[in-house]
């Protein structure tokens, strides 16, 4: 057993469909000499004093093994705490995993072993972390860019704070890197109006307003739920920053951190995929087809 | 886009075209979208597009493009601009200005270069040429090399 590892199995890893796909992945940590005490996430039990735990045993490498969800859970402490993150996606959804390219189940353990770490921005919002985003759904709420202008959905809609994301194949969106937080505005789209069948109503897609910044606030006038990293929390005003460089993470060779600008194409190595994520991403690519289909109908009956 | 609707420029419109028009803003703009609004001095290094609501001032390096549906009560500072919206306030370009057909400024224009489409609506001072420059700095001379009001 390898003291410097520790492995933190989120509580769904307990159903027997895993039992499996874990015996796998904890053979290979063994061949390569890299396993380490585990621990599970419960619903009782305090995330954050089992990793403390596990770090004042010694452990400077925490893995976490489960899904995007699972590294969710942990994020709002962990940049506090002098250890390096590790990841083993097992199932969907790994596009976390895929951005910092590591590959689903047992695979993942290859790239665990060859460590090459890369430092990464965390998102602050009040006295917590955030790795991926901040979302408020159909608000009014107002963001204050750096105290110099205020923006705002004119009458409702959609609020995000990014500091890490990536579209459905695990390609950045956003440059966890850049030292900066992007705000993204989705203002509600008009009702649609009653169409000719059998044609589906033409939802008017309002474009979205897209800026950086280093850091800001949140500001409303009524109470509102903020989603950050997923988990819910209500107020009216919060303060938004961002810690450059703050985590330290293990990503694989094929890590697809930077966002592609337009036009350009995928300059990386592609992922080892299981045959699960492969058929994932040929479903991926079945609906993106239709959906262009039906991009062209939709064009073709609005114009 | 608004290539197709420097086309039709009528008979009367006021054109001057010492150089190229210009192009539309690159993919890396910031969008203020429809629906959104900005409150604030909102300053960009690059190009900007508004299709939205801004009151206060707006500052730009590059390319200042305004909608037609967007709405501006604040004072526009750009390196070029092509304005398609409703602008109350003044409007600043170093280098070229195009006013298209659905424009409508209520404020000073100042601009080294302009091209205004017949239907722009201009309410205000206008200031075409770099002698502007030279007149603000010796005050008590005439103003500008080009100054107009009224309707294009």
């Amino acid at each position: 057993m390898n003291p410097h590892y520790a492995y933190l199995y989120d509580d769904f890893l307990s159903d027997r469909a895993y039992e499996r796909v874990l015996a796998n992945i904890e053979t290979r940590l063994s061949v390569l000499g890299i396993q380490g005490r585990v621990a599970r996430l419960a619903i009782f039990r305090s995330a954050r004093e089992l990793v403390e735990e596990l770090v004042r045993d010694g452990a400077g490498t925490i893995v976490v093994v489960g899904n995007d969800h699972t590294m969710e859970k942990i994020m709002w402490f962990c940049p506090d705490l002098a250890v390096t993150i590790g990841y083993i996606p097992v199932c969907e959804p790994s596009q976390i995993g895929a951005m910092l390219g590591l590959p689903q189940g047992e695979a993942a353990c290859n790239v665990l072993a060859a460590r090459r770490i890369e430092a990464v921005d965390v998102g602050t919002i009040d006295d917590r972390y955030f790795l991926t985003e901040v979302r408020m759904e159909r608000t009014k709420a107002a963001v204050d860019i750096e105290g110099r202008y205020r923006l705002s959905p004119r009458r409702a809609g959609t609020v995000i704070i990014r500091n890490l994301w990536s579209d459905k194949t695990g390609q950045a969106e956003v440059d966890a890197r850049d030292g900066l937080l992007d705000v993204i505005i989705r203002p509600l789209t008009e009702a649609p109006t009653p169409t000719r069948w059998p044609l589906a109503a033409p939802m008017r897609l309002e474009p979205e307003t897209a800026l950086t910044m280093l850091h800001g606030a949140i500001r409303s006038d009524e109470p509102v739920d903020v989603l950050v990293d997923g988990h819910r929390v209500n107020g009216f005003t919060f303060q938004l920053g961002i810690l450059p460089r703050k985590l330290k993470i293990i990503t694989g060779r094929g890590k697809r951190m930077d966002p592609l600008l337009a036009g350009s194409t995928t300059p990386t190595l592609p992922l080892p995929e299981s045959p699960r994520t492969a058929i994932v991403s040929r479903a991926h690519q079945a609906l993106r087809r239709v959906r262009t289909i039906l991009d062209g109908w939709r064009n073709w009956y609005t114009r | 886009m608004f290539s197709s609707s420097q086309k039709h420029v009528e008979p009367g419109s006021v054109v001057e075209l010492s150089r190229p028009p210009l192009s539309s803003p690159s993919a890396g703009a910031t969008v203020i979208a429809r629906g959104v609004k900005v409150e604030g001095d909102f300053a960009s290094q690059g190009d900007v597009v508004i299709e939205g609501e801004v009151h206060g001032k707006i500052t730009t390096g590059g390319t200042l493009t305004v909608g037609p549906e967007a709405v501006i009560k604040a004072d526009l500072v750009a390196d070029e601009a092509l304005i398609s919206g409703r602008i109350e306030g003044n409007v600043t370009v170093k280098k070229q200005l195009v006013l298209h057909a659905t424009a409508h400024v209520r404020g000073d224009i100042t601009v080294e270069r302009a091209m205004v489409e017949a239907g722009a609506v201009v309410e205000g001072n206008v200031h075409i040429g770099s002698g502007h420059k030279e007149a603000a700095a010796k005050p008590g001379q005439k103003a500008s090399a080009a100054s107009s009001s009224g309707t294009a």
